[in-house]
């Protein structure tokens, strides 16, 4: 029944995180509640917001270092990773 | 915008009408500052009064499984294509990111984004001004207002292969009367089927004559909710048709116009129907946009790899952007 | 509610008063450019009308602004060749099949959005935005997978579920825009006679906006009636739709245009009959009933 979705571990590992984030934001979000504010976005975001668009902005940068450069991508997962955190913190 | 805060007079209609009442004559500048400081009608900011009851989640679970099933499941499946060379769903290999990879580096697939960003660019600069220009020159009352609107959004409700259709006909050179009447009557030889020039500009302008209407309805709907007091002060200054248009209509009309621009980007960065019934992409690679590319490789060549990592990548752009119109539509004035 | 039956002037709260015509004085010559672009705009679609009632020899033979011969041959061969009629059919019954399902699935789900605040409303609202938004193609390979493998493959009902992907966030926002229009004292007046949620919901609040129901209905049925791609993929015989077969109209003896122009003329007649009882919601239903 589920042959043609021909999952692999590394794509289930990359889903089963996702959900388990979301659920960790939800339990999150339970014991305080998010409150929005506004940082150098200059949108006002709460922490679902930010993190939306931390992982966006990281998708953007891992796309852009494979079109372009053939250096390792541990070293864009890195930065991808260190551009979710600062828009998580600061945006 | 929605009910959500458009219906309370804003703060300066409320200044303009009072002016009115007094018979104070506005100068020119308090009337374009007055126009320019309206930001009440798509502002989002008033209390949020909805009540707080996480059991509204049984109403949108349906909504929630019903999507899941067409978007979610199959997206988990375009990951999984991503990753691998598959041969068959039993015999298949992991490879990475190497699809990505490809595909990011394919001079076919950035051609075909750059002429998609090229076609999405032109479409903006010829709709959103065509569109404004339509929608100021509308008839607004009287018998004609109904039969114009008629008119106008007729192309709207045309299936986009029957535009396609329309197009093909009508801008062939021996059949159709766009095509002959650019023949003959400048004598220019245009041939959409062979010259790679013509099929841009007739692919374009089949855009124009398709969605410029929903630029003007949209326009339109922004001009009728400018209350009439602006109106009538701008008369009392005596003010010209161009500057009533430029200081009273055009900035109440930033709103409408915004959603207009995004949508027209989403959907001219879509375009797939149209392209696909006049020109399939040709000739050679002329009007072959992202999703004629993409549903090439896919159905055509049943590449299920690198059709995933393609539709990672143009979904990826896409949730940029509609991100964009979501803020803008639900936070602006904040 | 007249929020949601009235015009455009009522649908931003307040009709305009009764002013002088010159108040709303236009830039000069505007009528008369507006009248000639309308002209304009009809012209393709009229020649597409002539050149479904000329014969193809007329077509092929020479070009004359004028139809020499007028003949409905092209129209009955479209009734009578099951290839074209049938897949006419087939488009309509997929498409009202859609229009049903997105409207059930999506009426509680949008006045869910328009009264209560919930846990990740904003992104669930935000998340049906991107399915709206997303590009058919990038969903054509996983659809053609798991419709044969859940046996929907070639179905009038496989086509509709899968067209409920774009439509059912289109008719949320769109019934959203809608309700969020309708006084919440409504719903609370209610609650105080005695009224049960459901039973509010369809005895008063369905009522109020049957206006609004009827164009999400009109939208969800025109966004499948338009849509190719999809509908392309998953079938093959059983449940071709019209667009599909239209696009297969070349033949040894080349394209037979005077058919294609009749069949073109016969998909527009949908839109073209509703249009005057939709005209002044166009913009609001593809806006997503944000205007």
């Amino acid at each position: 029944m589920l042959e043609w979705m021909v999952w692999t571990p590394p794509t289930a590992a990359v889903f089963a995180g996702l959900a388990l984030l979301l659920a960790g934001m939800a339990v999150w979000a339970r014991l305080s509640p998010p409150v929005a504010r506004r940082g150098f976005l200059r949108i006002e975001t709460d922490r679902g917001d930010r993190l939306y668009i931390g992982l966006i902005s990281a998708a953007a940068v891992l796309t852009g270092w494979i079109a372009v450069t053939d250096l390792s991508m541990w070293l864009a997962l890195a930065c991808a990773l260190l551009v979710a955190l600062v828009i998580g913190i600061w945006g | 915008m929605t009910g959500r805060g458009a219906d309370g007079i804003s703060p300066a209609d409320a200044a303009v009408a009072g002016g009115q009442v007094t018979g104070e004559v506005l100068t020119g500048d308090t009337l374009a500052g007055a126009a320019r400081e309206a930001p009440g009608e798509h502002d989002a900011s008033r209390a949020d009064t909805r009540t707080k009851d996480n059991r509204a989640w049984f109403l949108v679970l349906p909504v929630v499984v019903s999507v899941a099933f067409t978007a979610v499941i199959p997206l988990m499946t375009v990951v999984n294509f991503s990753v691998q060379d598959i041969f068959s769903p039993t015999d298949r290999i992991f490879v990475g990111l190497d699809w990505f990879r490809d595909v990011a580096r394919d001079p076919e697939v950035r051609a075909a984004f750059l002429r998609t960003l090229l076609f999405s660019a032109q479409v903006l600069l010829l709709e959103i001004p065509l569109g404004v220009a339509l929608a100021v020159s509308m008839p607004r009352r009287g018998p004609w207002a109904s039969a114009a609107l008629v008119v106008v959004a007729l192309p709207l409700l045309i299936p986009w292969n029957v535009v396609g259709t329309i197009w093909q006909i009508f801008a062939r050179g021996d059949i159709g009367l766009g095509g002959w009447a650019v023949n003959t009557i400048p004598g220019v030889d245009f041939n959409y089927t062979l010259d790679s020039t013509d099929a841009w500009i007739t692919v374009l302008l089949m855009d124009v004559w398709h969605w410029t209407p929903l630029v003007a309805l949209l326009a339109y709907a922004g001009l009728r909710s400018i209350p009439d007091p602006y109106f009538q002060a701008a008369q009392i200054d005596g003010a010209s048709g161009w500057a009533t248009f430029r200081h009273i209509q055009l900035p109440r009309l930033r709103g409408v116009l915004t959603i207009a621009i995004l949508l027209r980007f989403m959907d001219s960065f879509m375009i797939y129907t149209e392209p696909f019934v006049v020109t399939g992409g040709g000739p050679g690679n002329a009007t072959s946009f992202l999703s004629i590319l993409l549903s090439k490789i896919a159905v055509g060549q049943f590449d299920l790899g690198p059709a995933g990592a393609f539709s990672l990548l143009y979904f990826l752009i896409v949730q940029i952007v509609s991100y964009v119109f979501f803020t803008v539509l639900t936070r602006t004035g904040r | 509610m007249a929020r949601a039956a009235g015009p455009p002037a009522a649908a931003t709260g307040r009709r305009p008063p009764a002013v002088a015509a010159t108040a709303r004085r236009q830039l000069p010559w505007a009528r008369t450019v507006f009248w000639l672009y309308a002209a304009t705009l009809m012209l393709p679609l009229l020649w597409m009308f002539g050149m479904s009632i000329r014969p193809n020899e007329d077509i092929l033979g020479g070009f004359s602004l004028i139809p020499q011969r007028v003949t409905f041959d092209n129209y009955q061969t479209f009734f009578t060749d099951s290839v074209w009629y049938s897949s006419y059919l087939n488009s309509i019954v997929y498409t009202s099949m859609n229009a049903v399902m997105s409207l059930v699935v999506a009426l509680p789900a949008a006045y869910a959005f328009s009264r209560f605040r919930f846990a990740g409303d904003k992104h669930l609202f935000f998340w049906l935005l991107t399915n709206r938004m997303a590009p058919p193609a990038v969903f054509l390979l996983p659809f053609f997978q798991i419709y044969q493998s859940v046996g929907l493959f070639d179905t009038h009902l496989g086509v509709a579920v899968a067209h409920m992907l774009f439509n059912v966030p289109l008719a949320v926002w769109i019934l959203e825009g809608f309700m969020s229009g309708i006084p919440r004292e409504i719903d609370e007046t209610a609650a105080i006679d005695g009224y049960s949620l459901p039973r509010f919901f369809i005895r008063i609040f369905l009522p109020m906006i049957r206006s609004a129901i009827g164009v999400t209905a009109f939208f969800c049925f025109m966004f499948s009636w338009v849509e190719l791609l999809i509908a392309r993929t998953i079938t093959s015989v059983n449940a071709k739709p019209i667009a599909a077969t239209m696009t297969r109209t070349v033949s040894a003896a080349g394209v037979d245009w005077g058919l294609l122009a009749a069949a073109g003329v016969l998909t527009i007649i949908p839109g073209a009959v509703v249009i005057w009882f939709v005209r002044n919601y166009i913009a609001k239903g593809f806006a997503l009933g944000r205007v």
